[in-house]
């Protein structure tokens, strides 16, 4: 077997040290050893989306990133959305809201591509969201909700603000 | 916390989310071969000496009684029949190291030649030694019939090729044994399926197994029934005193779980001068798959039934037929046998349409059931001729009339009401909790449960927690499939809530929500139906193709009827997310398989499961009526995988001119002649 490796990850704001063997994924580095499930794994191959996190300002598939590619960065999941607030971020309040999840197994992927579109574009077309989310999978809605959510969103967080501005420990760059 | 807002903070529970101290994760060593003969195995952990079960069929469609020989093994045992069927077990501690074990296993073969068309099966020698024929399944339905010599004939051959399930979670189960009794975890349509499934393959009482629903993330008819993974998860289990968590990789899923559709249907459809219809006969042929476990022993039949759809047809003949190829058992997916049906039926009526130059809708509202009658293919077709003039008219069919992008579907819905469903009720601490024998995965029972209790019983919505299936809570269960929930399952709950209502007042002389709440209250119910219903529906959907042959679907509209909507966010969400399918199973989405049956497709990328760039908004409208059942509702859940293909397919033929008999409609097919 080959030696593990020392990685220091910050995930929600909190630095995860640990060894790690060089093979494992980020995907598993975050359910197992984070303990942080709502991170899931539909396809294996970069595919579905439904393992997507924002590593460094970017949302990623993290079912083909290794643990080890990941060290020093900071990285955001679902569950650092809304952590430690009682309140739902307005992303995730706009998929509550306008119905966007059925089975909810792709909804956490989705809400963070939706939450690095709305980060990187003011007043988006329909056309946008579907472009942003065409590397999400959905087998359950059929994607209008989904669309009506993220529109919803926007909305929201041009009202609202994005309530992760103010925890800059927590905070990516998107 | 309600169900969404769980879900949207990632803190569902999904089956791969249960973590056990000292838990082993189970991986398999699965057939490179679609047929051989296995000579040895090395390296593996388990084989079929040690668990030499059989998994037999539980779930929709389950059929009592198929030949016996032909039983998927849990584990390969002299024979294989498909590539990815499991032949040995591996498992450790480390989910990595397990998937180290899966190469270690090696397997000698003595490859032999595959069978992997349906057709060509029946003429082939028996797949296994002591098969006389490869049909599982060879049965007559109506009555043979002589068409007048002066009728119009159209013949087809008309084609659904295998489709994989695909939800987006894929299967699992996490198994855990005290010495006495067996804990599983799993993520089903139907806890009670899973059990009775456990119960008969490891020949267990089923007092001594409990089977607890997860989270489920996705299932369109796959997760119903038994897997072999399954069954391995539990022997292990037991074995080890140890809990056992298997979780499907998506090749996996592609290689090895129950892919539906996949039909062949030579039909003839007989006619008049006047476009009125006179008789159908021909074959429904199933490519089964290499064992019994799946739906093939179902799905022939049940097409076979339905090919009148929504017309009076007053002969046919049809043979139903269910041949062994070398490829996973089929099974149920989205509609099952529905969305094959009225494939056939209706591009039937299309091609009967351009024969006589009449405008197709028109020709359907010529054919369309005047009354209800019992079709001779044994269906009961309710009268349809009213719902197909709403449904011109709702969907705006004269502004459509003569365009060249434009097709329109005429469907029946039969819904899996037969068989009930059940639900308990039980109050404690001022809160309501709410079993169902049917599991949702995706459907949201949860919304339309908390909507029936605040009308039955005044209670507000915060108060009731749908709980997930769980076989120790519910004495007796069915399933969530076949568009019933919404009919059988919601019945069961509005019967046990009556129940309590009744005990209520029993007890305090009138019934008052403070009484209830108050008090502790707990009723069972199985709502027992033994009828099929059935519901109409109509698609319209237009389409373009541009010069590299690419389909873009303009509109997709539904015209259904759900009886009572329980829930019209929800009945949207079930309207688009089939509609997507219905559209993938038109344009991109197929298992294919090479001349030795070897799988084309291992990736969810080449699966053709469309992405929200893709696909257009959908559009819904509601005809208004009300089922006979205590919820008065009507299932919709599968209309658009039946509805969809129809209505495409139709207007693609029309926009290349080329006649549409496949799905899906392969690019090569329809890429504009100078192009090709």
């Amino acid at each position: 077997m080959v030696s593990k490796k020392h990685i220091s990850i910050t995930v929600n704001g909190e630095v995860k040290e640990t060894e790690v063997e060089p093979r494992m994924l980020l995907a598993h580095f975050l359910r197992e050893v984070a303990g942080l499930t709502g991170t899931h794994i539909g396809c294996d191959t970069t595919n579905c989306g439904a393992c997507t996190v924002i590593m460094d300002g970017k949302a990623v598939k993290s079912c083909t990133i290794l643990a080890v590619q990941a060290n020093g960065k900071k990285i955001l999941t679902i569950e650092g959305l809304s952590k430690g607030r009682e309140k739902l971020h307005p992303v995730q309040q706009s998929f509550v809201d306008k119905h966007g999840l059925q089975c909810g197994y792709c909804t956490s992927g989705m809400i963070l591509t939706s939450y690095w579109l709305l980060k990187n574009r003011k007043n988006v077309t329909e056309e946008e969201i579907r472009a942003a989310i065409s590397g999400n999978l959905c087998r359950c809605t059929g994607y209008d909700n989904i669309v009506e959510s993220i529109k919803d969103a926007s909305k929201k967080m041009e009202e609202e603000g994005d309530p992760i501005e103010e925890h800059p420990e927590i905070k990516v760059r998107a | 916390m309600e169900l969404s807002e769980k879900l949207v903070r990632g803190e569902g529970r999904f089956v791969d989310d249960i973590q056990m101290p000292g838990m082993l994760y189970l991986g398999f060593a699965r057939s490179q071969y679609a047929r051989a003969k296995i000579l040895k195995i090395t390296g593996a952990q388990l084989t079929h000496r040690e668990v030499n079960f059989e998994v037999v069929e539980v779930g929709e469609g389950a059929t009592e009684g198929g030949p016996a020989a032909l039983s998927h093994p849990v584990l390969a045992g002299e024979y294989v029949g498909y590539v990815g069927q499991p032949i040995a077990a591996v498992y450790s501690d480390d989910r990595y190291v397990a998937e180290d074990l899966i190469d270690s296993v090696e397997v000698e073969y003595e490859p032999l030649k595959a069978i992997v068309d349906p057709e060509e099966s029946l003429k082939r020698e028996g797949m296994y030694p002591g098969i006389k024929s490869n049909a599982i399944v060879d049965r007559y339905f109506g009555k043979d019939f002589n068409p007048d010599p002066s009728d119009i004939v159209v013949e087809r051959r008309l084609i659904n090729r295998r489709v994989a399930t695909n939800p987006i979670e894929p299967r699992g189960i996490v198994a855990a044994y005290d010495g006495h009794k067996l804990t599983v975890w799993v993520s089903t349509q139907s806890a009670h399926s899973i059990k009775e499934g456990l119960s008969e393959a490891l020949k267990m009482e089923p007092d001594r197994i409990r089977v607890v629903q997860v989270d489920t993330g996705g299932a369109f008819g796959l997760k119903g029934g038994l897997f072999p993974e399954y069954v391995v998860a539990c022997y292990l289990a037991m074995k080890e005193k140890r809990p056992v968590k298997w979780i499907e990789t998506r090749r996996e899923h592609l290689l090895a779980s129950r892919p539906g559709r996949g039909v062949v249907a030579n039909l003839r459809l007989y006619a008049k001068k006047d476009g009125t219809i006179t008789g159908l006969k021909g074959d429904v042929i199933v490519d089964n798959g290499a064992f019994t476990g799946g739906s093939g022993e179902f799905s022939p039949m049940f097409i076979a039934r339905q090919l009148a759809g929504a017309y009076k047809l007053p002969n046919a003949y049809v043979r139903a037929v269910s041949a062994l190829t070398n490829k996973a058992p089929q099974g149920p997916y989205r509609g099952a046998g529905r969305p094959e049906a009225m494939y056939f039926i209706e591009r039937l009526m299309d091609g009967l349409a351009d024969k006589l130059k009449m405008d197709p809708v028109e020709l359907r509202l010529i054919n369309a059931a005047k009354e209800t009658y019992t079709s001779p293919l044994g269906m009961q077709v309710e009268k349809s001729r009213e719902f197909l003039e709403s449904a011109i008219k709702e969907l705006n069919y004269e502004k459509y009339k003569g365009r060249e992008n434009v097709g329109f579907a005429f469907l029946i819905l039969y819904h899996a009401t037969a068989g009930g469903e059940s639900a308990r009720i039980k109050v404690e601490e001022g809160r309501l909790k709410v079993w169902t024998g049917g599991n949702a995965h995706g459907q949201r029972h949860d919304i339309f449960i908390k909507t029936l209790l605040k009308e039955e019983l005044g209670v507000p919505e915060d108060l009731v927690d749908a709980m997930k299936g769980d076989t120790d809570q519910l004495a007796d269960g069915v399933g969530a499939w076949g568009s019933r929930s919404s009919m059988v399952l919601s019945s069961a709950v509005i019967v046990a809530a009556r129940k309590i209502k009744e005990q209520v007042e029993k007890k305090h002389g009138k019934y008052t929500l403070k009484a209830l709440l108050e008090g502790n209250w707990d009723e069972y119910e199985f709502f027992k139906y033994d009828k099929t219903e059935s519901s109409l529906g109509a698609n319209l959907v237009t389409a373009d193709i541009d010069s590299y042959g690419r389909v873009m679907v303009k509109e997709c509209l539904s015209y259904y009827d759900a009886g009572r909507v329980l829930d019209p966010d929800n009945a949207r969400g079930q309207n688009a997310g089939g509609a997507v399918q219905g559209i993938g199973q038109t344009l991109s989405e197929e298992l294919s398989f090479d001349e030795d049956g070897l799988p084309l497709i291992t990736s969810i990328s080449d699966a053709g499961v469309l992405s929200a760039d893709l696909v257009p908004k959908f559009g819904i409208k509601f005809y208004k009526s009300e089922s006979p059942l205590p919820s008065k509702a009507k299932g919709l859940g599968e209309a658009p995988t039946i509805g969809v293909p129809i209505a495409l397919s139709r207007a693609i033929e029309l926009a290349t001119g080329k006649l549409i008999l496949e799905t899906p409609i392969r690019p090569e097919y329809i890429l504009p002649e100078e192009r090709a």
